[in-house]
């Protein structure tokens, strides 16, 4: 079985997250940069597929230079090979460009399973993994909380507020995986050392044969006309109990719609 | 000169860091209430340690220094100092599970020495965090002057009979085995006349519980006749003070390491509680009376930092060689001494809060009294300094 896990580098869940002026697109130096949480579930669940059946696991990244970090972490979890798509001319690439580059690194690859996190924790837009899965002509089975891969038949339990509903697809298959799945795993040193020898492909836009104009910042379908800092904390209001304390908390509730 | 650390390093502090984290952190909330007794409760608290010491065995960080044939990562000496540093660091008490070092619970590096059919009863277990070992070489009489230990070992047929008294003996009281230092030729002494040997737990009686100021709470171990097998000799017979030496240097790193983040987190602690805490109406930090001993804190701490990594590197790229023991010596002395001075200030600033059971420093300040005894006292290392010094 030949997966595919598709991985992006965000900036540190718990950091404080800030735009450039230049361009409002995300400030990636001004925060640690982290594989997004949800892939390293995607990663798991590839390295226990592979482990359970046999395989090869394949990490897709798009990013720049330092999204490298990020292939490295996942094939020191036990990924066989990476391939990143670094080239200046993606910056500020929205979603709708990035499936579009990434259905091009993955198509013509052989892969059985193409495995997503279901979002990422810093655009949060759950969207990438169906548009890839369209783009590349391919079924979706999303928001997995469980994946069975039975021959050819790739089955899931799709997390719902009710529950789950199983639905099942024939491979290969574009798959999305939440946090309930499993836990992953931690790097190990000698995973470490030994993802320093694993091969990772670097792919550019021209080798991807998209034109340079239909990705980046001025592609983008939407666009980010200004922006503006969290204003700060205000000081909450003080209501010392004179005795009637209880009434005054009421009033300013109702004030404020509450109740 | 490069100070740099190695990337693979970083990347493996970033993957302990997540483990403890993820996996720790959640234990340690759960657990608090229970390490603010008079003594911690042990009966409740051991099964927990048990399963972090197992769940950081299975994802390799336990005992990482162990090589790879052993059931370990091969680690170095520098690697393992950083993972016991942010153990410590971490300010979680349940962390310091969570790797081998310096606690002798964990693997000694010695058991390699045992021949190979005995490593299913006595490495890979251990290695896996699914029994814990003890070291015992100190006796009553024989403490810092340990060549003077009186437990001896006699060969009868093939076995070994072992008799006499250890004491404070971190982790006697649940060690599955120890490795116990005994007399095996009275002339020779320390000069080949002291033998290592592995002995299970059923061979050896525990004495009464030590309880101490720190919160581990060494055992007395009595041998009656206690019997092993001739090939449980760890090593060559007569040569157990060598190997113990073998990895002396090592040790010192490790205590270093756990010094150096104890006094970081001591620091941290002081330096947020002084920027929070109001006192006649501005921070505690505003005054220098606060500001200056935690300033002078930060530079004892870099100090002890750059000693540590030094002596780790040393044994890495010499070996754990006689010759770095004036390093070691000086790196043991240095680290235990100046941050327990560190925990010191850190409980000053603290004031009341620094001196009870449930604040955040009174525990790691104990911690680092305890240290400045063990594993080689202040004045042993200085005795070793001086020797280098040729006094």
């Amino acid at each position: 079985m030949k997966i595919a896990v598709c991985v992006k580098q965000v900036p540190d869940t718990w950091a404080e997250k800030r735009l450039k002026p230049e361009d409002s697109t995300l400030d990636r130096e001004s925060a640690e940069g982290v594989l997004n949480e949800l892939d390293e579930y995607a990663v798991e669940e590839a390295l226990r597929l592979i482990e359970a059946q046999g395989g090869e696991v394949v990490v897709v990244s798009m990013g720049p230079e330092r999204a490298g970090e990020t292939i490295r972490k996942a094939l020191s979890m036990g990924a066989d090979a990476g391939i990143h798509i670094v080239d200046d001319a993606l910056h500020g690439s929205d979603a709708i460009a990035t499936s579009a580059a990434l259905a091009k690194a993955l198509e013509g690859r052989g892969f059985d399973l193409i495995l997503f996190g279901s979002e990422s924790t810093d655009a949060r837009m759950s969207v990438v993994p169906a548009m890839v899965a369209e783009r590349l002509g391919l079924p979706q089975l999303t928001f997995a909380q469980k994946v069975e891969v039975d021959g050819s038949t790739v089955r899931i339990e799709r997390q719902a507020e009710y529950g789950y509903d199983s639905i099942e697809a024939s491979a290969p298959v574009v798959v999305s995986v939440v946090e309930k799945i499993n836990e992953p795993r931690y790097p190990s040193f000698k995973g470490i050392m030994a993802a320093k020898k694993k091969p990772v492909d670097t792919l550019t836009v021209a080798d991807l044969g998209l034109e340079p104009v239909t990705v980046g910042l001025a592609a983008a379908w939407s666009a980010v006309d200004e922006f503006a800092a969290r204003p700060p904390k205000a000081a909450g209001t003080v209501i010392a109990d004179d005795g009637a304390g209880g009434v005054k908390i009421a009033d300013y509730l109702s004030q404020q719609k509450f109740i | 000169m490069d100070f740099a650390l190695p990337e693979e390093l970083i990347a493996l502090r970033q993957s302990f860091a997540a483990f403890l984290d993820r996996e720790v952190r959640p234990l340690e909330a759960e657990h608090a209430r229970e390490f603010w007794g008079e003594y911690p409760d042990r009966d409740s608290l051991a099964p927990v340690v048990q399963s972090i010491r197992r769940r950081s065995a299975e994802e390799g960080f336990y005992a990482a220094y162990m090589p790879e044939e052993a059931g370990g990562q091969g680690l170095s000496v520098l690697g393992t100092t950083l993972l016991v540093e942010d153990a410590a660091r971490s300010g979680m008490r349940l962390a310091l599970a969570a790797i081998a070092p310096p606690n002798p619970a964990g693997p000694s590096p010695l058991l390699v020495k045992l021949p190979r059919h005995l490593w299913d009863s006595y490495v890979f277990p251990v290695v896996a965090g699914t029994t814990t070992m003890c070291f015992a070489l100190t006796e009553p009489e024989a403490g810092s002057d340990a060549q003077s230990i009186r437990t001896k070992a006699v060969l009868e047929g093939d076995e070994w009979v072992i008799t006499g008294h250890k004491h404070y003996i971190t982790n006697g009281e649940h060690a599955d085995f120890a490795i116990v230092f005994a007399v095996t030729d009275a002339e020779k002494r320390a000069a080949g006349g002291i033998t290592a040997f592995v002995v299970p737990a059923d061979q050896f009686r525990r004495g009464k519980l030590q309880w101490n100021l720190s919160d581990s709470h060494p055992a007395e171990l009595y041998f009656d006749d206690a019997r092993v097998p001739v090939d449980h000799v760890i090593g060559e017979v007569g040569m157990g003070f060598f190997e113990a030496m073998t990895f002396l240097n090592s040790g010192r790193a490790y205590i270093g390491a756990q010094s150096l983040g104890l006094a970081e987190w001591a620091l941290d602690a002081a330096i947020d509680h002084a920027q929070k805490r109001t006192a006649f109406g501005r921070p505690l930090a505003k005054n220098q009376g606060v500001s200056f001993p935690l300033a002078r804190s930060k530079a004892d701490i870099e100090a002890i930092r750059w000693l540590v990594y030094h002596l780790a590197w040393r044994v890495d790229t010499e070996g754990d060689a006689l010759g770095v023991m004036g390093d070691a010596s000086i790196t043991k002395y240095y680290a235990t001494e100046t941050a327990f001075e560190v925990a010191d200030r850190a409980v000053q600033v603290f004031g009341g809060m620094g001196i009870m059971r449930e604040g955040p420093v009174e525990r790691v300040q104990r911690h680092l009294r305890m240290l400045r005894v063990v594993e080689g006292a202040s004045e042993v290392q200085l005795l070793v300094i001086a020797r280098t010094l040729g006094l």
